[in-house]
């Protein structure tokens, strides 16, 4: 009996994060189609959606079974769903979650010549999957208790925490390698060859920050540290040990734009020199894949950087009782909301700033990023000492 | 247990690819994979830290390096191997005197390590403490072996200095 309700709560908690991650990589995707139109003062997409004149003739055309009805009460049902699916077609919500994704599942699928079919494809998917692993060990909710089980909102509970998370950061690399291997040409090979020299650059300064945060909590298990981001602003991981946090912050940030390989960081797949990188073999669904994977990145590094920096599900000030059902609701929905802003802060920083150049790339990785966050962790570690 | 015999066979087949794959890559990409099913075989053990570590430091560094000079150099697919008679008696002879020099000297070895402390349960705590008290020593003395390496590494690469 106990096993089998752990067994359902485990079950629930996977459909959970699985939506967590889709819904967040839909968001973004959003985001970035519409987003980047009104950056660009264009319409963006608003092509896909009902596109019929609300008449009385329509009505009279839908279903037998409304008829009986009369035309006013008919109208008065349809013409919310209608509006509905208008206005979701001019926001372009329709476009980008329904026909994209329908329309990259009927494109051809092309394998170049001379590589191996299995390999080409396993690229997209070892890229996405390290991504969606590590959303295992994110809490997503303060813990509540329901029909007397303690359940905690967090797929894996590992004492390492936030190591894994730089464990499969470091994977994602195979995916990308990969990719650009099989692609079988030079542009996709020198996307590939830049983008794993860019993610072993700023996987470095993004560690160091991260235990910049192990050394102020003293732990490296992500619900841990997020609980002891309660009370006081001053709690949470930016402000903590006199702006050492907020440097720990910026290098986590600008090492976690680098990661996910966007603009200004997008040299691996800069479309000026590169066409596109270490994707350019790569079409229909495998390519949504690969783009999937980036949402989910951008998701994933939002997730954390809220976790470790901005005091998870706390409101500042406030103090919710424990244990509550309702508290965890409130704390995912205060979350979430974190989560969205960073989304959007990234998707807005890359339609904003131009493209880095290669060197300087490597500069601000080696010789300003990594210096900073040593110096950075040796004075939050002093401070701590000195408390 | 089921796990274990499904990670075992995985280990062996990804062991034995990393040697016959004729292409460089593959090979590679076999290692990578018995790698990471080496720290599914920690994490089975509830040693959660040296799994991730293993992934950390041989999946995640070593092996992106390895494959990142595969790429560069752009090496070509091996024809098949001749295998001389010379060559097969040359391995039994160098596999034979390891397993009789090596294996006595590794058990001899690990035989005079500090007893192993019953408390411990693979948690990062617990093998912080252990590094940081019993095997302090062979810790530091392991880092000092790496800095040497980074210090020889980086000599080699700004020769031109010199």
């Amino acid at each position: 009996m106990h096993m089998g309700i752990e067994v359902v709560i485990f079950a629930i908690k996977l459909f959970l994060v699985f939506n967590i991650i889709m819904g967040l990589a839909s968001f973004c995707t959003w985001v970035e189609r519409k987003g980047s139109a009104l950056i660009q003062d264009r319409v963006g997409a608003n092509r896909a959606g009902a596109y019929f004149d609300f008449n009385l003739d329509i009505v009279r055309g839908f279903p037998s079974f409304l008829r009986p009805l009369g035309a006013p009460v008919t109208y008065a049902l349809l013409l919310p769903v209608v509006t509905g699916i208008k206005i979701a077609g001019q926001l372009g919500i329709i476009n980008t979650l329904l026909n994209d994704a329908v329309k990259a599942l009927f494109k051809e699928d092309f394998v170049p010549d001379g590589v191996s079919n299995f390999m080409h494809s396993l690229a997209p998917f070892l890229a996405v999957l390290p991504v969606f692993v590590a959303f295992a060990i994110l809490p997503f909710a303060p813990e509540f208790t329901v029909l007397g089980t303690v359940v905690r909102p967090q797929l894996a509970p590992i004492d390492v925490g936030i190591l894994f998370f730089l464990a499969m950061g470091s994977v994602a690399v195979y995916g990308v390698a990969l990719a650009g291997w099989t692609g079988n040409n030079k542009y996709s090979l020198l996307g590939a060859l830049r983008a794993s020299a860019q993610m072993i650059s700023y996987e470095l300064a993004m560690g160091i920050s991260v235990v910049t945060i192990i050394i102020f909590y003293g732990t490296p298990d992500l619900f841990k540290i997020v609980e002891l981001q309660e009370g006081s602003i001053l709690q949470w991981g930016v402000f903590r040990n006199i702006g050492t946090g907020l440097i720990a912050m910026i290098a986590f940030f600008i090492a976690g734009m680098a990661e996910t390989k966007r603009a200004p960081f997008d040299l691996p797949e800069s479309e000026s020199e590169l066409v596109a990188g270490y994707f350019t073999e790569y079409s229909g669904m495998k390519f949504l894949i690969f783009w999937l994977g980036e949402f989910a990145e951008i998701a994933l590094f939002s997730f954390v950087m809220v976790l470790l920096f901005f005091g998870g599900w706390h409101i500042p000030f406030v103090h919710l009782p424990a244990g509550v059902w309702w508290v965890a609701l409130i704390g995912h929905g205060v979350l979430m909301a974190k989560v969205l802003f960073f989304c959007v802060l990234q998707i807005v920083i890359r339609w904003t700033l131009p493209r880095f150049r290669y060197d300087q790339l490597m500069n601000l990785g080696w010789k300003f990023l990594l210096p900073l966050s040593m110096v950075n962790l040796v004075i939050a570690a002093a401070w701590e000492l000195s408390k | 247990m089921v796990a274990f015999a499904i990670l075992s066979v995985i280990l062996l087949v990804s062991a034995l690819g990393v040697l016959f794959f004729h292409n460089p890559l593959h090979s590679a990409l076999s290692l990578i994979t018995n790698m990471m099913g080496i720290a599914a075989m920690f994490a089975l053990l509830d040693a959660h830290f040296l799994a991730t570590v293993q992934i950390i430091v041989y999946a995640g560094a070593v092996m992106v390096l390895v494959v990142f000079v595969l790429m560069l150099l752009n090496i070509k697919e091996e024809g098949p191997r001749k295998t001389t008679r010379l060559f097969v008696l040359s391995c039994f002879v160098a596999g034979g005197l390891f397993m009789y020099f090596g294996v006595p000297i590794m058990y001899n070895a690990f035989a005079q390590f500090p007893a192993f402390n019953p408390n411990f349960n693979g948690s990062m705590q617990t093998l912080g403490k252990e590094l940081y008290t019993n095997y302090i020593f062979p810790f530091e003395a392991a880092s000092v072996l790496i800095m040497a390496a980074v210090a020889g590494a980086v000599m080699l690469a700004k020769r031109k200095f010199r």
